[in-house]
């Protein structure tokens, strides 16, 4: 049963040298995304990953097509849809002078809810840091603080953009396997990511989008098998970034 | 009144603001340095003035004359030589030098006797101040040898029954400067900072509200301002021996509503600029001219006559003019009517265009 229905989502934007002129950063987005799968958005940059997700979260008005978590319409609705929704976003900074601790409860108070930081922390492995400032968290704890936060009000569903960017290997591991963690207790999960081999290793399905376009959508073995170069040749746990290129082209975004 | 989410809230935001040591003591400096340079400028006793006197005649008259001038304490009298004199005088060791002349005591009665006063220019500011004086001891001197009563006395009357220095003027203005730097700063600065960082991003993908955002923010900021003063108040009631006349409560109630309505200003700067250099560059068009203008440092009566009305209208004009007609008149709140009318109008404008101006879904973004 799809939790996330997407039909024909459009977003406008003037273009930056002319006023009167626009460009669509999001062109006919239509998905289904599953209750209790992990969906991974993949695409160059500018190509409408982020705008198609904070048309979700709510935080870009939608300009075309209707969307729905759970049943409740995003545009009508944008306030039951935050009580339902966990979000992190690129920028993880917070506010100076407060503990993580103080930010959970925080974020707690922000849905109403007296929560226990500690245990939420316990999730994300940063127990110990409990009294420390967000500012003095290395990249991998930010983010993982970042979805400590995402986690208050036990969302249905939970939003990641780029989680492991600028991340070393090791943290990224283990925010895979954080995201693992939270999905087996069903949690739907969707991130935007440009890393092939988190998107082959994490989700059950992927969608590439260029242009405000969705390409290709399947899961990581359908798309391998459709589009990577020679199939035959290409073993079955091939290479992804082979298929996104072909997809995209080798020309360079931005 | 307040939701639990707006108590908590405002707790978080009086801890943020609170723990920001810097920014505290820096607030408390300035207006402490400020405040302590003016009095100890104010108080000090005015120094005596220099004065040579050449006491060419040596009559009784002239001895008296010369006499009561150095006990004066206004004058600190060198008597010498006309020629020394003169060259300490060229010299600027004397401000003037008076010569009494060898027929000073002769004739006296009959003729107009003549006193030289041989001055340096440049020091004309100080002849005002000294020429009554000279005066006032000649005709002392002329009763008490004509034996006649004076037909006049002066007696001065304070109706305000207190002395009135500079630093007791100073004092609410320079209050009510720095709530408002506090308030606009407070705001603005903050939201700008916070939109930076994302912050304001992702508050909005939670269920709060502006208003309980706004609120937060204006209850605990108003808080730290209102803890901020105090040390002011107190340091210039207990270091400075200032005194404040009149009601507390009024006093604090004026201070609450300017803050209210220079956060309110904050709010819509910050909105309105996306950058640091943004609000920095907004803020002291506010700031700037309202540090001169609105009779912080000296009356908006003392100010050229066509910028008077402007000035009166600022609204740092009408908080500074109510706070100190409370503390240096003991007015009470009705009697400041006309000042609260001010604020009330500038609360209004500030209110209608914060709300304008901060939408929730572009301030985040």
């Amino acid at each position: 049963m799809p939790i996330i229905e997407v039909s024909d989502l459009a977003k406008q934007y003037p273009l930056p040298d002319s006023k009167s002129e626009k460009f669509y950063a999001v062109n006919g987005v239509s998905l289904q995304i599953e209750a209790g799968e992990v969906f991974g958005i993949l695409g160059p940059n500018g190509a409408g990953k982020t705008t198609t997700l904070e048309m979700l979260e709510g935080l870009n008005d939608i300009d075309g097509g209707e969307a729905t978590i759970d049943g409740i319409n995003v545009d009508k609705n944008p306030y039951k849809v935050k009580e339902i929704i966990g979000v992190q976003l690129q920028a993880n900074e917070y506010f100076d002078n407060v503990s993580l601790e103080e930010l959970l409860t925080l974020f707690g108070a922000l849905y109403n809810r007296t929560i226990d930081p500690l245990s939420l922390l316990r999730k994300v492995q940063l127990e110990e840091k409990a009294k420390a400032k967000p500012a003095n968290l290395s990249g991998g704890q930010k983010q993982r603080f970042s979805i400590a936060c995402a986690l208050v009000n036990d969302p249905k569903v939970l939003f990641l953009d780029e989680p492991t960017t600028g991340l070393d290997p090791q943290a990224k591991r283990n925010l895979w396997e954080l995201v693992r963690e939270l999905n087996s207790t069903g949690m739907t999960i969707v991130l935007t990511t440009h890393n092939m081999e988190e998107a082959e290793e994490l989700c059950d399905r992927l969608a590439i989008m260029d242009q405000g376009k969705i390409i290709a959508e399947g899961t990581p073995q359908k798309l391998i098998l459709e589009h990577a170069p020679e199939p035959p040749e290409a073993p079955l746990h091939g290479d992804l970034e082979d298929v996104f290129l072909a997809l995209t082209g080798h020309e360079l975004r931005e | 009144m307040l939701t639990a989410l707006q108590r908590h809230l405002t707790g978080v935001f009086m801890k943020i603001f609170w723990r920001d040591r810097r920014s505290i003591f820096f607030s408390l400096f300035f207006p402490i340095i400020f405040m302590t340079v003016f009095n100890f400028a104010n108080t000090r006793d005015q120094e005596p003035i220099d004065i040579g006197i050449v006491n060419d005649s040596g009559g009784a008259l002239a001895d008296d004359f010369a006499g009561m001038l150095t006990d004066s304490p206004l004058f600190n009298v060198t008597v010498g030589e006309e020629s020394r004199l003169r060259e300490e005088l060229i010299a600027g060791n004397q401000t003037m030098v008076l010569i009494l002349p060898e027929d000073f005591d002769v004739n006296l009665g009959e003729d107009t006797s003549e006193i030289n006063v041989v001055v340096d220019a440049a020091q004309v500011s100080q002849l005002n101040l000294i020429m009554p004086v000279l005066q006032q001891t000649l005709l002392t001197i002329e009763r008490e040898f004509r034996s006649i009563e004076p037909m006049f006395s002066i007696e001065i009357e304070d109706v305000q029954a207190r002395s009135q220095r500079y630093i007791d003027f100073l004092l609410p203005g320079l209050m009510a400067f720095t709530l408002m730097q506090l308030s606009i700063a407070g705001s603005g600065f903050n939201i700008v900072e916070y939109r930076r960082k994302g912050i304001l991003k992702r508050l909005f993908v939670t269920p709060i509200q502006p208003k309980d955002f706004i609120t937060a923010i204006v209850l605990a900021r108003m808080a730290i301002v209102l803890v901020q003063l105090s040390v002011l108040i107190l340091f210039a009631v207990m270091l400075l021996d200032i005194s404040i006349v009149g009601n507390f409560f009024a006093f604090y109630f004026v201070v609450i509503l300017g803050t209210i309505v220079f956060l309110c200003q904050g709010f819509c700067l910050g909105s309105l600029a996306k950058t640091q250099e943004a609000i920095g560059a907004l803020g002291n068009i506010v700031i700037m001219p309202q540090i001169f203008l609105s009779g912080i440092f000296y009356p908006i009566d003392s100010m050229p006559e066509w910028i008077q009305p402007i000035a009166q209208l600022l609204p740092l004009s009408f908080v500074s003019t109510g706070m100190r007609e409370i503390a240096n008149a003991g007015a009470s709140l009705i009697e400041i009517t006309p000042s609260l009318i001010g604020i009330g109008v500038w609360f209004v404008i500030s209110f209608v265009a914060a709300t304008r101006l901060f939408l929730w879904k572009e301030v985040a973004n």
